[in-house]
C-alpha cells in the first residue's frame, strides 16, 4: 500500500470523526452562527449605508472601498484590486483568518494526543507508516477546517447574492477566491497544531501548549510590527495575508510559498519526531 | 535446552549471531499445475523434525504480496531498552521459530511488555536488533497484514462502531476492497461478537472490548500474532473462550503470548522465555522449562511410602521425598528409550505393589514452581 493510500484512509477517518464528534458539531454550529451573525451585520450595514448615503454614486463607493483596502493591506495596488470586491466578503476573509487558529486549536488538540493518551495509536502504527499517520491527521484536520470555513463563506455568498449586494458572478468569483486564500494559512496553522498535539500524551496539555504557541507567534508578529523587525513577523502564518491578496503574481506566489513552506516544515518536522517517538 | 530449537541468552559481550540462511525460494508453480497446498505444521520440538530440513512455515490468509517464507518468526539480538536511567530490558537475545506458541513470562516489571512492545514496533530498542519475519518492526509495508498485535492497554476508539473500526483496520492492512467487510465480520464472529457490529466501541464491556481487540489482531489471518495479557481482567468463561480461540490458531501462525497466568501459558505454549528485572533468566521448550522430561512428581496419601524400592529402579537417578507434603520427586536419566511415561509406569508399579496410595501424578515441576525458582 502506498503512503498516499495510508494518508487517505487516516484523513478520511479523521474528517468523519470530526464531523460526528460533539466537539466538531459544536464548532461547526458556532462557525455557522458566526457566519449568520456576519450576514445580519451585513444587512444592518447595508441598511445604514442606504440611509446615510442614499445618493452616493458607485464610483465614490468604489473609491471608499479602495482606500479602506489600501489601509488594511498596506498596499495601493492591493487596494485598487480589491476595490471591486464586495466589502462584506473582505470582512469575512479577515474574520476567517483571525478566527481560524482558534478553531484549529480546539479541533486538533486531541487529534494525536488523544490517541497517544489511551495508546489507541498502536492500532495505527502497526498498519501505517508513522509519517503517513501524522500527515493523515494533518490532512484530516485541514480538510475539516476547510469545509467549515467553506460553509461559513457559502452562507455569506448566499446572503450577499440574495440581498443584491453583488451579482452572483461577482459574489462567487470573489468569494471563492477569498476562501481559497484562507487555505494556505490554515495549512500552516494545522501543521503547528498537529505537531504540538503529537508531542504530548495529555490532550489538555496539548491544548494549553497550542494556545501558548499561537499566542507567542502572535506576539512575535505584534512586536515585529511595532519594532519593524520583519524577521520576527515571518513566523506568524497570518503575516502573509497581505501577500496572498496582492494582485502581483510574484507577491502572491511568495505568500503562497511561505505559507505552504511553513506547513511543510511543521509537517516534516512533526513526522520525523513522531517516527522516532515511543508510542 | 536445545539451542537449535529455541535460543535465548543475555550474552552482552558476545558477537551477534550470524543470521540464519534464508531458505531457498519455492519454485514457481506451473500455470497448469494444481495450486500447492500449504505446508503442514508440525511441532518444532518434535524429535523427528531436525533443524534445516526445509520445514517452512507458510501462513494462509489475506493479501500478502511480499510474503517470503521464514523459519524464524521473531529474533531479538542483544536488545536493550532504557527509559532514562532505568533499564527495562537488558541485552535479551531470543529466537522464536515460525509456527510456535511462545510465552513471555515474568513478574511485574520483568520487561515482558517492553519486550513485547519492541517486537510490535511501539518502542524502539536503545541497543540491539529486533526482527519480525526478517524485517525491522517499523517496516510497516513489508509486515502489513503479516503481523497482528493485541496491545495490553490500548483503548479502542470510543466513538467508532465496532464494524467501522474493524473495516478501517482491514483497509489499512490492504485487504482487497471486496473482502474488507467479510474479513471484518468473519473475525468478529470468530471472537463470538457478531452482534456487536453496530455497537460503539465506547459502549463495550471490558470483556467485549478485549475480544474486539483480539479480532483486530487476527484480522487478515496474520503470520505472527502478539498477544499481551489476552485474558487479563476477563471472567473465567470469557478467558476460557479466548484460550480456546488461541488454541484454534495454533499451527496457523506464530503466537507470542505475554501473561502472568502461568497455568494458561503452560497449557497454551510450546516454549517460553522467563524474564526477571529486564534480563532473560531461562528459555526453551515448555518440556525443558518444566523439566517434564527429567522428573516426575507423585503425591501420596497417608500410608506406606516404599522410597528405597523406587530408588533401586534402574532408570532412576535420584529420589526426594517430602514427608510433610507426602510428595515424591523422582529424577531420571533421559537415556534412549526412557521417557517420562515409562518412568511413571515403573514407579507406580512399585508403589502400588507395596500398598502405597497414589493421590496425584505429574510430569515436571510445573511452570509456576519453575518461575518461582528463577525469579525474585
Amino acid at each position: 500500500m502506498s503512503p498516499l493510500s495510508e494518508i487517505r484512509f487516516v484523513a478520511q477517518r479523521e474528517l468523519g470523526k470530526s464531523f460526528r464528534s460533539a466537539k466538531g458539531i459544536v464548532l461547526l454550529v458556532l462557525s455557522l452562527l458566526g457566519g449568520t451573525a456576519a450576514s445580519l451585520l451585513l444587512v444592518k450595514v447595508q441598511q445604514l449605508k442606504h440611509e446615510k448615503m442614499p445618493n452616493i454614486d458607485p464610483e465614490s463607493l468604489r473609491s471608499i472601498r479602495e482606500d479602506a483596502a489600501t489601509q488594511i493591506f498596506g498596499d495601493p495596488a492591493t487596494g485598487k484590486a480589491l476595490a471591486d470586491a464586495p466589502e462584506v466578503l473582505i470582512a469575512v476573509f479577515l474574520l476567517t483568518i483571525w478566527i481560524t487558529p482558534l478553531v484549529i486549536s480546539l479541533l486538533s488538540f486531541d487529534s494525536v494526543a488523544g490517541d497517544l493518551q489511551h495508546k489507541a495509536v498502536r492500532y495505527w502504527t502497526l498498519r501505517t507508516r508513522r509519517a503517513s499517520y501524522f500527515i493523515g491527521k494533518w490532512a484530516g484536520v485541514f480538510a475539516t477546517i476547510s469545509t467549515m470555513t467553506f460553509a461559513v463563506h457559502a452562507l455569506i455568498w448566499v446572503v450577499c447574492i440574495a440581498r443584491g449586494e453583488a451579482p452572483a458572478a461577482t459574489a462567487l468569483g470573489w468569494g471563492i477566491r477569498f476562501w481559497l486564500l484562507t487555505l494556505p494559512m490554515s495549512a500552516a496553522w494545522c501543521g503547528i497544531a498537529i505537531l504540538v498535539s503529537s508531542l504530548f500524551k495529555s490532550p489538555i496539555i496539548a491544548l494549553l501548549v497550542t494556545f501558548a504557541t499561537f499566542f507567542v507567534l502572535f506576539m512575535f508578529w505584534l512586536i515585529g510590527g511595532v519594532t519593524h523587525a520583519n524577521a520576527l513577523m515571518y513566523v506568524y502564518p497570518n503575516f502573509y495575508e497581505d501577500m496572498l491578496v496582492n494582485p502581483r503574481l510574484d507577491r502572491l506566489m511568495t505568500g503562497l510559498a511561505c505559507c505552504l513552506g511553513m506547513a511543510a516544515l511543521y509537517i516534516a518536522g512533526g513526522s520525523y519526531l513522531f517516527t522516532k517517538k515511543d508510542v | 535446552m536445545s539451542a537449535d530449537e529455541v535460543t535465548a541468552t543475555n550474552e552482552a559481550s558476545a558477537p551477534p549471531p550470524a543470521p540464519a540462511p534464508e531458505p531457498p525460494a519455492p519454485a514457481p508453480a506451473k500455470a497448469d499445475a494444481p495450486a500447492p497446498m500449504p505446508m503442514p505444521m508440525s511441532n518444532p520440538y518434535a524429535k523427528d523434525a531436525p533443524e534445516g530440513t526445509g520445514e517452512i512455515f507458510i501462513a494462509e490468509g489475506a493479501k500478502k504480496r511480499k510474503k517470503k517464507p521464514v523459519e524464524v518468526a521473531i529474533r531479538l539480538t542483544k536488545v536493550t531498552k532504557r527509559f532514562g536511567p532505568k533499564t527495562a530490558v537488558d541485552g535479551v537475545t531470543l529466537k522464536v521459530k515460525a509456527g510456535q506458541v511462545y510465552g513471555l513470562i515474568g513478574p511485574n516489571g520483568a520487561g515482558k511488555t517492553t519486550t513485547f512492545s519492541m517486537m510490535a514496533g511501539f518502542l524502539q530498542p536503545t541497543e540491539g536488533v529486533v526482527e519480525v519475519l526478517g524485517y525491522a518492526p517499523n517496516q510497516v509495508d513489508e509486515l502489513r497484514s503479516r503481523i497482528g498485535v493485541l496491545p495490553q492497554d490500548a483503548l479502542l476508539p470510543g466513538a467508532d462502531k465496532v464494524g467501522e473500526f474493524l473495516i478501517h483496520m482491514a483497509r489499512l492492512q490492504d485487504i482487497p476492497a471486496d473482502r474488507v467487510e467479510d474479513s471484518a465480520r468473519e473475525v468478529l464472529a470468530e471472537v463470538d461478537g457478531r452482534d456487536w457490529w453496530n455497537v460503539k466501541c465506547g459502549s463495550l464491556s471490558h470483556g467485549m472490548a478485549k475480544r474486539v481487540q483480539l479480532a483486530q489482531a487476527l484480522i487478515g489471518d496474520p503470520e505472527v500474532v502478539l498477544l499481551d495479557e489476552p485474558t487479563a481482567g476477563l471472567d473465567p468463561r470469557v478467558a476460557y473462550e479466548v484460550r480456546q480461540l488461541i488454541k484454534s490458531r495454533k499451527g496457523r501462525c506464530t503466537l507470542i503470548v505475554s501473561s502472568h497466568n502461568l497455568q494458561e501459558l503452560e497449557e497454551l505454549c510450546d516454549g517460553a522465555a522467563i524474564l526477571d528485572r529486564g534480563r532473560l533468566v531461562a528459555s526453551g521448550s515448555m518440556t525443558e522449562l518444566t523439566a517434564s522430561s527429567a522428573e516426575i512428581r507423585i503425591k501420596l496419601s497417608p500410608g506406606p511410602a516404599p522410597i528405597p524400592l523406587v530408588r533401586d529402579l534402574p532408570m532412576v537417578k535420584r529420589v526426594d521425598f517430602d514427608d510433610e507434603k507426602r510428595e515424591l520427586v523422582v529424577y531420571f536419566e533421559r537415556a534412549a528409550g526412557v521417557d517420562a511415561e515409562q518412568v511413571i509406569g515403573a514407579v507406580l508399579w512399585v508403589l502400588l505393589q507395596n500398598q502405597a496410595r497414589i493421590a496425584a501424578v505429574s510430569k515436571g515441576r510445573g511452570l509456576e514452581q519453575r518461575v518461582m525458582e528463577l525469579t525474585d
